[in-house]
């Protein structure tokens, strides 16, 4: 009863979503520069295109973007891989029992909701003005988040998924390798996306206050010498790392685990 | 493990009675270890004030005016910028997670402008608009309404296409649809929006107050951290902590739990 | 209440995973009285659900056509009610809220509308539920919920979608002979798709056995009303009749 048809599957769909994803984006470039045209804006104010792009080349050429990029990086990850080395043993070993974690999470949560930026003030003053204080403020923005969500990860197990792997005849260590961290698995990938999209805005803002290198000191230096095509490029770069970060490794991650274990979907 | 057994007896027996108390309990052995640490004088005054230095200063800035002071600007600012950031970005939400074509054509360039960050924009708006108001209501603002606007957008296209059936079958005009039937399916979703975008939104006041800063809570840490008074720091810092945690635990979570949770919606 | 029929009803789509036209539904056609009381049962993949699909207005037709009291159907709309599989009940209406969405779409006024609810909410034994949310009632009541509510709409015709297919075998029978004491007091004109055999049985006058998207067989079930399970579950009659449609399913 099904006859078959001329069919031809779409060709390269990753190819496609990417086009389909960039043009959008082109088109903002495009009308960027007829505003800018158009309306005769002083550069001062907003730059057209080409001064933006060379005024990037020139940060390219003379190494200085490499520089604060790099910097940025790597206190972004030292201070979430000592955090999540740190943050994931502690908040399964909390969550094991549900009395420790309904006693501290609240502890928890309150530091969570402080993580981050809050923290620059009392960082600079520790750990004077440099990787020291910016670390700490990284480490601190996913440290709290992250063992938060694994506590919370860890003790909203259903009881009967414990009971079923004990009465397959689990030790109490299979049952922290095979039930435990993977249950709460989802929960610190959310953690760890969260806690770096605090981080990320941390590190700028720490950066513009006590640094003299990395992409948020880029900014504030352009600031200060007016140079506007300066702002835009980093703050362009600014998004495209945070995008490429989150958008092809943190959500990524995220979807293995919480959708497809048929959790909820975010944005 | 007796005198435990005894204590943990009463923490349960009280925390049933007054649920309230569990929320705070357990900061006592917190602060207690705090004190301890001081007490055996590890870390220098200057670098780690003790909790009885935190109150003194804290009752002074009370009482010399400057902390209400500077805590109602900093909440005037996040009302404004929450209210402004809303009124844009659910209408924009919507229209956009109805429409197929404005999703396709914005959607990619939403993700980008929320990768940037509102702390990114604050050297080209100081460019713009100099030290001031303008400055920290933008940023606030563009903060709230990226998280809104993709929440939205979600929490509309995530709609179960079978209550839009039984409504259709029921009569429902679209516009009914839209009211009676999509936008509080999207509802929760929004909600959740609303937390991020005031949790990223409350973070981008403190740094805006921080850099631009003339008052409120993040000047005061910042003012403080200049003059050297790490107790003022620390003062600035527990006030923050409190006043997140009541406007997410006493305002947001329980809109949450009586609109998501109760129609079997959210789960967690 | 109005007649319905189906005149040549198909449905083809285009599977993009196989690449193929799949013919669901082949001219099928259909006459359901005013007042009547008609199953469709067959196997899954038999095209059921997508005549009702069709029938409701949620899908394009293909070829063919639907009348209601002689009107032919375009799109969802108020004459033809319809039961889900899975409830949709509005989660943040309340029980009364949701069963007199239909007269509120119409336009009926608050007064008018709190006596439909009490009506209809009687008629199903949920006047104790009048205010609570969906989500928070088990899923027996939820589709007491869900049958009231197109009900209380005043349509033609019924459609109900495998209504009773996602509860308990318990609360499915009670549910089975609350239906059919409906049906007998007030005689809506019911089209009930289904895959269980005994409940089509059980319920309807005439039940139609779907093949491969064609109709096999037509079987007239003239086992007397009212009727109930205990007296049913050992009756000869009945178990004839579901033998003879179980072997009709089971050829299809």
């Amino acid at each position: 009863m099904a006859e078959r048809v001329a069919f031809s599957p779409v060709p390269y769909p990753r190819l496609r979503r990417t086009v389909k994803f960039m043009l959008p984006l082109m088109g903002l470039v495009v009308i960027w520069q007829l505003v800018v045209v158009i309306f005769d804006v002083n550069p001062r104010i907003f730059p057209d295109v080409p001064t933006v792009l060379r005024a990037g080349w020139g940060t390219i050429a003379d190494g200085s973007l490499f520089s604060h990029v790099t910097a940025s990086l790597w206190r972004v990850t030292v201070g979430t891989v000592l955090a999540i080395l740190l943050a994931v043993p502690l908040g399964i070993l909390m969550g094991v029992s549900r009395g420790v974690s309904s006693f501290l999470s609240p502890l928890f949560r309150f530091f969570s909701v402080l993580a981050g930026i809050a923290w620059i003030p009392i960082a600079t003053l520790w750990f004077g003005y440099g990787f020291g204080a910016i670390t700490f403020v990284i480490f601190n923005a996913v440290f709290f988040v992250v063992t938060y969500n694994t506590l919370l990860g860890v003790s909203t197990i259903p009881m009967p998924i414990r009971h079923a792997a004990a009465s397959l005849g689990t030790s109490r260590w299979q049952l922290l390798k095979e039930v435990l961290v993977p249950g709460a698995l989802p929960n610190i990938v959310t953690g760890i996306r969260t806690g770096m999209g605090f981080a990320w805005r941390g590190l700028i803002a720490a950066e513009m206050i006590a640094t003299n290198t990395g992409l948020g000191y880029m900014l504030f230096l352009a600031r200060d010498f007016y140079r506007t095509e300066v702002i835009v490029f980093a703050m362009i770069v600014i998004g495209i790392i945070w995008l490429v970060l989150d958008r092809l490794l943190l959500a990524p991650l995220e979807r293995a685990t919480v959708e497809r274990w048929g959790m909820v979907q975010r944005s | 493990m007796t005198y435990a057994q005894t204590i943990w007896g009463m923490y349960v027996r009280w925390t049933t009675a007054w649920p309230a108390l569990s929320a705070f309990a357990p900061f006592v052995p917190l602060i207690a270890l705090w004190g301890f640490v001081v007490w055996l004088e590890i870390f220098p005054r200057v670098f780690l004030p003790g909790p009885f230095e935190v109150l003194q200063t804290s009752w002074s800035l009370l009482y010399k005016g400057i902390l209400p002071a500077y805590l109602g600007d900093s909440l005037v600012r996040l009302a404004v910028g929450a209210a402004a950031g809303m009124a844009l970005a659910i209408p924009l939400g919507i229209f956009i997670g109805l429409n197929q074509r404005a999703h396709d054509a914005t959607w990619p360039v939403l993700l980008f402008f929320q990768a940037i960050g509102d702390i990114a924009w604050l050297p080209i708006l100081l460019v713009w608009f100099g030290f001031g108001l303008t400055t920290m209501t933008f940023v606030i603002v563009y903060t709230v309404m990226f998280p809104v606007i993709l929440n939205t957008v979600l929490g509309i296209r995530s709609a179960r296409p079978e209550l839009e059936r039984a409504a259709q079958s029921l009569g429902a005009s679209r516009t009914r649809i839209l009211f009676e039937v999509t936008l509080p399916g999207a509802l929760p979703n929004i909600i959740t929006g609303l937390r991020n975008g005031l949790g990223y939104g409350w973070r981008a006041l403190i740094a805006a107050e921080i850099i631009v800063g003339t008052s409120g809570i993040g000047f005061l840490m910042f003012d403080a951290r200049r003059a050297g008074s790490v107790d003022e720091i620390v003062v600035g810092m527990i006030v923050l902590g409190i006043l997140w945690y009541i406007v997410d635990s006493w305002i947001l979570a329980p809109i949450e739990r009586a609109t998501g949770e109760r129609w079997g919606l959210v789960t967690t | 209440m109005k007649n319905l029929s189906l005149e040549n009803l198909s449905k083809t789509y285009f599977d993009p995973y196989a690449g193929t036209t799949v013919n669901a539904v082949q001219d099928v056609s259909l006459n359901v009285d005013a007042g009547d009381f008609v199953a469709v049962v067959g196997p899954s993949g038999c095209g059921k659900t997508t005549i009702l699909n069709m029938i409701a207005g949620f899908v394009p037709i293909s070829g063919g056509r639907v009348l209601v009291g002689g009107k032919e159907v375009k799109g969802p709309g108020p004459d033809r009610g319809v039961v889900f599989q899975s409830f949709a009940l509005f989660p943040w209406k309340t029980v009364a809220e949701n069963v007199t969405f239909g007269p509120k779409m119409r336009g009926v006024g608050k007064a008018e509308r709190a006596k439909i609810a009490q009506e209809y909410l009687a008629l199903a034994g949920l006047s104790h539920a009048a205010d609570r949310y969906p989500n928070e009632l088990s899923g027996g009541m939820q589709q007491r919920v869900g049958v009231v509510r197109a009900l209380a709409n005043n349509p033609d015709v019924l459609l109900m979608d495998e209504p009773f297919a996602s509860v308990d075998a318990q609360t499915r029978m009670t549910l089975q002979e609350e239906l059919t004491r409906i049906w007998e007091e007030r005689r809506p004109t019911i089209i009930f798709i289904t895959h269980d055999v005994s409940e089509a049985v059980f319920l309807a006058n005439r039940v139609v056995v779907l093949s491969k998207g064609n109709v096999l067989k037509e079987v007239d079930i003239d086992l007397p009303r009212p009727r109930s399970w205990d007296r049913l579950v050992e009756d000869g009659d009945f178990k004839a009749l579901s033998n003879k449609v179980l072997q009709l399913v089971r050829s299809a």
